[in-house]
Parts: C-alpha cells; structure tokens; sequence
C-alpha cells in the first residue's frame, strides 16, 4: 500500500454521488438557494446531517490512514489515531441513525471529498493541526449549533446524540493541540508549516462567510466559543479565527 | 492495526468499511499492552520486531489485497485466517503460561483471546454478506488457502507454531458480544427515491445507454449541453450485460444520478438531470468510473 495513498483512492458505494464542494454550492447558488444547508427546516437539517455523516466517514478513513502511514510515529501517536478511528465509526452509525430519524437515505445529498482532502497531508504534524485542529475545531462549531438548533425545535434524539459526538470531538482537538506540540518539539519550521496548514483549512472552511461569529440562529455556521475553549484553543486563537471569518474566500 | 486502519479509505463496501474502523482501537490496545508487558520481562517497551522474514512476507501478502475490488480478500485474510490464528496461538501460549508467576500474562492473553474470536466471529457474519456474488464463495477460498500457505511458510505469526495454524474447535462468542462491532446498515440503494417522472425517463435512458443506443440516450440530453455529453459517452465500450440506477442524489430542484454498467468490464456514469418544459433533462455527465473487461 503507498504511503500516503492518492486523493481519489477514496473508495465509496456507487451510491454516493461525488462532486466538487464548489459544484454543488454554484448549482444550489444557480437554484437561488443558500450554497450551503442552514438550519432554517428540518429539509434543510438533513441536509446538513448528510454532510456531517460524510465528514464523519471521511474523519474515519482519514484517521486510519494516519494511523498506516506514519509507522515511525510515536507510539501513543498511533494510539489516539486508533481510538480515533473507533469514536469516528460510532459518529457514522450516530449520523446513520439521525439521517434514518429525519426520513433521509445515504446518498440523498452529493458528497464532497474537501475533508479527505485535507486529511491526506503528507507530514503527520501537519495532519494533525489539519484534522484535529481545524476540520474537528470545524465540527465542534457545526455540532454544538446543532444541540442548540435541536434543542429549540424540541428534538431531543438530535439534541443528545449530538451532544455525546460533540463531547469527543473536544477530544479530538486536544489531541491535536497535545500531537502538534509534541511532533513539532525542537523543530520550528515543521510547527510554522503545520500550523499555516491548519490556517488555510479554517479560512478554507470559513465557506466564504458561512461561518461567522454570531448568535446560533443567526449565522449559518457560529463559532463555538466555549466548546474551542475546553478543547483547548486559546482566546487568541480564537479571536484570529474569527478575524478569518471576516475575510472573503471562494474555493 | 495498521493494515486495517490503511484499508478502511479503500475499502467501497459501507458495512466491511465499518467493521475496519470498529476494530483497529480494539488491535491497538492489543499491541499496547503487549508492548507495556515488555519490558516488565526485561524487553524493551514497545518495541516489536518479526520473528523471521517469512512472518514479514505474510503481511506482505495481506497488503496486497489493497484494490477497491477485493473486499472480499481484506475481509477473509484477515477474519478467516489471521484472527483465528492469532486466537490460537495466544490459547496455546496461555495453556502454558504459569498461574502463579504469569498472571500479568495471563490476563493479556485472556482479553485477546476473547476479542479475537469476537472480531472474527463479526468478520464472518459481514463476510457472508458478500459471498453471495458469482465467485465470490471461490475467491474467499483461495485467499484463504493462500495466507495460510504463507502463514504455514513462516511457521505462524511467532515463527515456531505447530500445525493446525487455526485451531477450529474455539467454542462461538456470545452473539450479543458480537453484535457490538455490527453496525446495522441502511439497505440497498433503491432508485423509487426518484420522483416518479424522472424514475421513468431514468429507465428508458439506462435502457438506451446498456444496449449501446447514444443516439437514444442523447435525446435526453439538453441541446446545449450535447457535444460535452457525447464525448463522454464516446468513453463508454460496451457491450453491457446489466445496467442499473446505483444513486440519486439532490441539489435543490436539480438531481444527480450515477448508472453502472456492468458486462466484461464496468463503467459508472454520474449525471445531473433538470425539471424543465420537456421534462428532466440531462446538462452534463460524466464518466465517474471505467473498469476495462478482462
């Protein structure tokens, strides 16, 4: 097997529709709809599920590839990344049950392969700063505007399941915070090139001014202050990301 | 651990894909707390090394079966052969393993044990699934046959395993135990997700695309968007033996589809189709996936 495999390796049933990220939003732009789902109907929530359960399958996959590619990691390296893997297979049976709740089919939205993409970076420090850092700093954002949503809509099966998925993304960033400082110890230029990495994924996933820091049912996507807190991000770098928001980015 | 965690981004089936995922933490603490073990025994922690090159070559065998067609092979390498023979081994090993000075041991060989029928008992039940194909039955066969054979050449994992490699008189885990690496998932695919108009242009276009007809299957295409449509489906060669609706997926009032077309090879074609005067129309394909025939 290569070491690291090729984007489009990433291999899926023929009932998933792959496209470009920027595809699908100029065609939803084209419709006059929003170019990525908000929360304003449960069509529009399941949607938004559907993309959390590809995001979730693709966190899986990516995280067992971290875990073959990088053999002379540290071993407690390869241990997260393991237990990693599993959370995120819970995460996709969760999100499998949630698009059953809401009356969805796999495959009923296009996927995106953005998140893989990310997740195949050839320098593990950088993977991690990437994946655990900005695409699962992404998700606690994504997830914690969920509960927030559900709980308003008075659906408490969304609400919870999201709420334990939230928890471990939390996780999953501190790991990243732990793994960035510690592959990148004594060596300044491989932390600068890790940490620009995971900036061009959060400004990447700004999704040109969809995430923004606002109140929950105002923004398409709200910056999750406390939950990036307790995993660990500094006021700092939370202030420079809400700094990105406010700069424009198509992709 | 790490073969499976490697495989589980080239693996198409969603069911094999998180049958993968569930169990690379379970190998992973397998390997920790042999590695922690270590150097209670006067070894080095965490450090691992083949008992031979032939041990060596085994793994090389598993990492081969790396194409998005081979499944099957992944599945029974690892749930028919592997785990069953590592299962034995640590039985054999924990059978001689002292009760009064090895318990430390002990205890490891006992959670693997049970964990590692555990997984093999799962890789059975989501293998089963995909044996029904034409050769499928075979091919499982033959790959097993062939990781043993290279297991047999290595002497076992350990390099010093007595025959039989697989001890099959294990008695079956609690099925209940089982069930927590099965993820039940959602059932095929089925194309009446379409809105009933689109579902019935949808058959007559694959009908059309299957028997090779693209002057047929180009009248469901915009005008605009023909001479882009038509050198895709230049792409395709047939002839095809089946032809199906694998997906549908929407954008807004807009839908994608994706066709397989299977005779001595296979090619996947995704389309968008739009509501219009003339009915669903298509404004743009592509071929997604072509498997030359053997």
């Amino acid at each position: 097997m290569d070491r690291p495999i090729a984007y489009d390796k990433l291999a899926r049933e023929d009932r998933f529709i792959r496209m470009r990220a920027r595809d699908i939003a100029a065609l939803k732009v084209e419709q006059g709809l929003p170019p990525f789902p908000d929360l304003a109907d449960r069509d529009a929530i399941r949607d938004r599920v559907h993309g959390i359960l590809v995001g979730e399958l693709q966190a899986m996959e990516g995280a067992g590839r971290t875990v073959y590619d990088f053999p002379d990691a540290p071993w407690e390296f390869t241990l997260d990344m393991a237990r990693q893997v599993w959370d995120e297979s819970r995460h996709v049976e969760t999100y499998l049950g949630l698009l059953e709740h809401l009356g969805g089919y796999v495959g009923e939205f296009p996927e995106s392969t953005i998140l893989w993409r990310c997740a195949c970076a050839e320098d593990a420090a950088a993977r991690v700063a990437g994946v655990n850092r900005g695409l699962e700093g992404l998700a606690c954002d994504v997830f914690n505007q969920l509960v927030h949503i559900a709980r308003k809509i008075g659906d408490p099966i969304i609400e919870r399941s999201v709420d334990y998925v939230l928890a471990d993304e939390i996780t999953h960033v501190r790991m990243g915070s732990r793994w960035l400082n510690e592959l990148t110890r004594g060596d300044p230029e491989r932390r600068r090139r890790a940490i620009e990495f995971q900036e061009t994924i959060d400004e990447r996933f700004n999704l040109n001014g969809t995430r923004l820091d606002g109140a929950h049912e105002a923004v398409p996507i709200s910056i999750a202050h406390e939950a990036r807190k307790l995993a660990g991000f500094t006021d700092e770098e939370i202030a420079r990301l809400v700094k990105s928001t406010q700069r424009s980015q198509v992709y | 651990m790490r073969i499976l965690g490697g495989w589980i981004a080239l693996t198409p089936e969603l069911d094999v894909k998180l049958l993968l995922g569930r169990h690379v933490w379970d190998c992973a603490q397998h390997a920790d707390l042999w590695g922690r073990r270590l150097p209670e025994l006067r070894a080095p922690a965490q450090e691992s090394e083949p008992a031979s090159d032939r041990v060596v070559r085994v793994l090389d065998v598993l990492e081969r079966f790396e194409g998005r067609d081979q499944s099957v092979e992944r599945v029974t390498a690892v749930y028919r052969v592997l785990k069953p023979h590592l299962a034995t081994v640590y039985r054999r090993h924990l059978a001689v393993a002292n009760p009064v000075y090895e318990p430390p041991t002990r205890r490891i060989l006992e959670r693997c044990i049970e964990e590692e029928w555990r997984h093999a008992s799962a890789g059975a039940a989501v293998l089963a699934r995909h044996l029904a194909g034409a050769g499928m039955a075979e091919r499982a066969e033959a790959c097993e046959r062939r990781v043993l054979a290279a297991l047999a050449e290595a002497r076992g994992v350990t390099g010093d395993v007595e025959e039989p490699l697989v001890d099959a008189t294990a008695s079956a885990p609690d099925p209940a135990a089982v069930a927590q690496d099965l993820v039940e998932v959602p059932p095929p695919f089925d194309p009446g997700v379409a809105p009933a108009d689109l579902g019935e242009r949808l058959r007559a276009h694959v009908a059309a695309l299957a028997r090779g007809d693209l002057e047929a299957a180009e009248r469901h295409v915009l005008p605009e968007a023909r001479t882009a449509v038509r050198q895709e489906y230049a792409r395709l060669q047939g002839p095809w033996t089946q032809a199906a609706v694998a997906g549908v997926a929407r954008i807004g009032r807009y839908r994608v589809t994706r066709l397989r077309l299977d005779g001595a090879g296979q090619a996947v074609v995704q389309e968008r189709w739009v509501p219009g005067d003339d009915g669903w129309m298509i404004a743009a394909a592509e071929v997604a996936r072509l498997q030359p025939g053997g």
